[in-house]
């Protein structure tokens, strides 16, 4: 079978291409020297030790962490009473919702970062981490209405009868039988969405500044000013990681299916 | 489709309307308020015809469309044999294909970014290797180039085009193959008769997200290629935050989303199923 290997050849090199960066990048945060090269010159690992010390990386990756749990649940909490009425109800404006809460996605997030900038920071004189939080809720909001939708899709609307019928107020029946049932679809939810809130840089770009940054928004400035391979030690940690909830996101939620 | 009433509905839905309306709608209506009404001079399109017709705005409006063309054509060459051969194998081996191709879109942009600087820059990989052959003596500049750029934004985009490929391709049953060997067609005519036309779907709306991505992507840009390679995102950064041109900001702002949005009501019109 010529024509299986020429597919096979070419996912191959597709994977290189994805992957190969990644590898590098791994073993030139080892290097000894005080300006990034490859191949690496020498073994140490004190950008390693560099990442941990510098004290605006723990800031504002604290920041990060902080952003993204917020955001994430205000979402959900948001975005999935919002997917259950999409999916299990029908209504007039019903198609038009539907857009609405996903073009957050569809618009480009530099141009909704910008937005937000122009119209709380300067004109209404909004605190910027509210207005962080705020722009990344929005973004993550089609993310958990998708997902969550899905979920829902899959399961079977005759059990809710069932427990409606048998005398359980709607809101009793979403939390007892429809929320246990999706448990699955929330959690991918959750997960897709605190790490794009975690990545995000168009939103964050123009809703930091003094004094607060988010860890990406961090990296970049670093970048400017330095060329040592801390950014290499540190990309290679945010690598690592989420390798590791990719994968056990595949495994146990099937997540690539949500991207 | 369970019954309802409109008050439970409105419970169900306010909170998320609330949320677009004021922080999303709100300040996009804002922003294209902005770039029309000119305080005393009222309501004029002054800003557009003096920012559209600047030729420095014109190189970087055609760049940035023929780096989203560019990006889309490369995926969909390179994706296409890589997707059916995934298509094509074990569950097991899917997900586990499907898994690592998803890599690029969930890493930090900044790491997976800085990757190719890894490879590109002045001590990188292409140059030390070079020099190493005695091919060169000074390093290349590769960084802060337009091919930069395109690469970048290639390993970004490809999982979009992957993602999208496959589960069109998974829905081609392998007996449609088979019957169209069987009655003499080689696997490459198979393959352009068959599986093409039966994946077109998936090929459309993966152009569609390859292409609106790689046109708004602002990190790819910024780092690879910098003040030097500009595109409409790291324009856009630059007239805001660097020289503090609100009128030309939102000039571009409004372009890109105008720019957006006509390829997704393209595809809503041409391919209505879809979406």
């Amino acid at each position: 079978m010529k024509s299986s290997r020429f597919y096979l050849a070419v996912l191959v090199v597709l994977y290189l291409f994805l992957l190969g960066p990644f590898l590098l990048i791994f073993v030139a945060s080892f290097g000894s020297e005080p300006i990034m090269t490859f191949p690496p010159k020498g073994f140490s690992l004190r950008w390693f030790v560099k990442v941990f010390t510098v004290r605006m990386f723990l800031d504002s990756f604290l920041t990060s962490l902080w952003i993204g749990l917020a955001s994430t649940l205000s979402a959900l909490v948001i975005g999935v009473p919002a997917a259950y009425a999409l999916v299990r109800y029908s209504f007039p404006g019903r198609s038009i919702l539907e857009v609405l809460f996903a073009s957050p996605a569809v618009i480009p997030g530099l141009v909704l970062g910008f937005s937000l900038l122009r119209f709380f920071v300067l004109i209404g004189n909004f605190p910027i981490q509210l207005g962080l939080y705020v722009g990344h809720t929005v973004i993550l909001l089609p993310y958990t209405v998708r997902v969550v939708s899905a979920a829902l899709r899959n399961l079977d609307p005759s059990i809710e009868e069932a427990a409606v019928s048998l005398g359980a107020h709607r809101v009793r029946s979403f939390f007892l039988v429809v929320l246990p049932n999706i448990r699955a679809g929330v959690m991918a939810a959750f997960i897709l969405a605190f790490i794009t809130s975690f990545n995000n840089v168009p939103i964050s770009l123009f809703l930091t500044g003094p004094g607060i940054a988010t860890l990406p928004i961090q990296m970049l400035i670093y970048m400017e000013y330095y060329f040592d391979p801390t950014i290499a030690a540190l990309s290679s940690i945010l690598i690592v990681i989420t390798v590791l909830i990719v994968q056990g996101a595949e495994r146990g939620l099937g997540i690539s299916q949500y991207v | 489709m369970l019954s309802h009433t409109p008050r439970w509905l409105l419970v169900l839905i306010l909170p998320a309307l609330l949320s677009i309306g004021a922080f999303f709608l709100l300040p996009l209506g804002f922003i294209l308020l902005e770039s029309v009404y000119l305080g005393d001079k009222g309501v004029t399109l002054h800003q557009y015809f003096s920012y559209l017709s600047d030729p420095k705005f014109h190189t970087i409006f055609f760049r940035t469309l023929k780096f989203g063309l560019l990006v889309t054509g490369l995926s969909a060459i390179l994706c296409y044999p890589a997707s059916y051969a995934i298509s094509r194998t074990d569950q097991h081996r899917k997900s586990l294909l499907m898994s690592i191709v998803i890599l690029p879109l969930m890493t930090s942009p900044v790491a997976r970014t800085y990757a190719w600087m890894v490879i590109l820059g002045r001590f990188g990989l292409i140059n030390q290797t070079l020099k190493g052959l005695g091919l060169i003596r000074e390093p290349l500049r590769l960084l802060y180039t337009e091919g930069a750029v395109i690469v970048g934004l290639l390993q970004l985009f490809l999982p979009l085009m992957v993602l999208n490929l496959v589960s069109a391709m998974e829905n081609i049953s392998p007996e449609l193959e088979e019957a169209a060997q069987s009655l003499g067609a080689n696997p490459w005519v198979t393959f352009f008769r068959v599986v093409v036309p039966l994946s077109a779907d998936g090929l459309v709306m993966g152009s569609v997200l390859v292409f609106t991505g790689s046109i708004t992507a602002y990190v790819t840009p910024a780092i690879l290629g910098g003040t030097k390679i500009l595109t409409l995102a790291t324009l856009l950064q630059q007239e805001a935050v660097v020289f503090m041109n609100w009128g030309g900001a939102t000039v571009i702002a409004v372009v890109m989303t105008v720019l957006t949005i006509m390829l997704y009501l393209g595809i809503r019109t041409f391919r209505p199923r879809m979406v």
